[in-house]
């Protein structure tokens, strides 16, 4: 092997070492890639008894956010989460919250006031919120097409922000 | 003799040594004063809040949980502590690594198989005990650059002071130069006798 290959080796291989860069762009700051293990089971209903089951979204992205009222960060986090549902409106990317452990009561109430548009599914004993194992609370994953874990985010985050909102626009952009 | 205190050099050059004599900053909520302790390096900001008995018993109770779960927690030392790692590698959060000391010897943390089995001793409902674990300080994290992480630690109640030493391995490997960080005269505050 020349020199110019093994620079090329090096080059290609730091890149790919480093993470920060995927197909839909560079990696916003606080995201971390994941290394693509199959998305836990996720099957729960809303208040109003709608059920959902992750494994009916392949075939598009979905953003996985698991939230509870008595977190301050989530407090924090919570409209902007509306305003990023309200920027990938006509896109593929679907956002799926889960309250971890709450009653309706608190949901209500939280949402009602902090993110009226947003509705939640309701993890009444908090089981699939432990099978996920998020890094606290609240915490987002991202989910391929494919039904795996792609992405998950550091701590709360501003997710209307352009960064934010460019990248998800790019995953969800097949 | 020479040997040794030479030793005792080199591990301190091998280590990050960073001892604070915190210092309290009153926050103030309405009427609620709520003392904060701040160590902040250039690796790290750690905030820390001793919490009463009865703000953390509000706290539980404001989510529903039962009388016998409230006692517990009243019996306990509360503090809330949040970490943000400001550096550009991993610094590892193991609660298990700190050391809590009075003058009469160490103060074993309750950590979450103590409070496991304390609730299923209680027979406390499973959605209470999700929060309850959620409420804590994790047992184990890799914080990465810009990551925080909060959530309490708690003691036995005690009314004597005592110090934290955290000891924070680095790098992924955890092979990086060791952060330490240490607030000393630390207090399990009480709460005000009513009238």
């Amino acid at each position: 092997m020349n020199a110019t290959s093994r620079l090329i080796l090096i080059i290609v291989s730091m890149l790919l070492l480093s993470g920060t860069h995927t197909k839909a762009g560079p990696l916003p700051q606080g995201l971390i890639a994941l290394d693509g293990r199959a998305a836990p089971a996720l099957t729960l209903s809303d208040m109003d008894g709608r059920s959902f089951d992750l494994k009916d979204s392949r075939g598009h992205w979905v953003f996985v956010h698991f939230w509870a009222s008595w977190c301050g960060p989530c407090r924090r986090e919570m409209p902007t989460i509306q305003r990023l549902a309200a920027a990938m409106e006509n896109t593929a990317l679907e956002i799926v919250l889960v309250n971890t452990a709450e009653t309706d009561d608190e949901v209500f109430t939280f949402l009602g006031i902090v993110a009226p548009d947003l509705e939640s599914l309701m993890d009444r004993d908090g089981l699939v919120t432990e099978r996920w194992q998020p890094r606290g609370l609240p915490s987002s994953f991202l989910v391929d097409p494919a039904g795996r874990l792609r992405y998950v985010a550091l701590g709360g985050r501003v997710w209307d922000s352009p960064d934010y909102v460019a990248f998800l626009r790019r995953l969800a952009t097949p | 003799m020479m040997r040794s205190s030479v030793s005792i050099l080199l591990i301190h050059f091998y280590l990050i040594i960073v001892t604070f004599f915190a210092t309290g900053v009153s926050l103030v909520a309405g009427d609620d004063k709520q003392e904060e302790l701040v160590v902040e390096t250039d690796a790290l900001k750690f905030r820390l809040v001793p919490r009463t008995p009865a703000q953390m018993a509000a706290f539980y109770e404001g989510r529903g949980f039962p009388g016998a779960a409230l006692k517990e927690v009243k019996k306990t030392c509360f503090m809330t502590a949040v970490i943000r790692n400001k550096s550009q590698t991993v610094i590892w959060l193991e609660p298990e690594r700190w050391r809590f000391l009075t003058d009469k010897g160490e103060l074993q943390r309750l950590d979450r198989s103590y409070w496991r089995s304390k609730w299923r001793q209680l027979n406390i409902p499973q959605a209470k005990r999700s929060t309850f674990g959620w409420t804590l300080l994790p047992e184990t994290r890799d914080l990465r650059p810009d990551e925080p992480v909060g959530g309490n630690i708690v003691l036995p109640l005690t009314d004597q002071p005592f110090s934290l030493e955290a000891r924070f391995a680095t790098g992924s490997d955890k092979r990086g130069k060791e952060i330490i960080v240490r607030f000393d005269t630390l207090r399990c505050p009480q709460d005000p006798i009513q009238p």
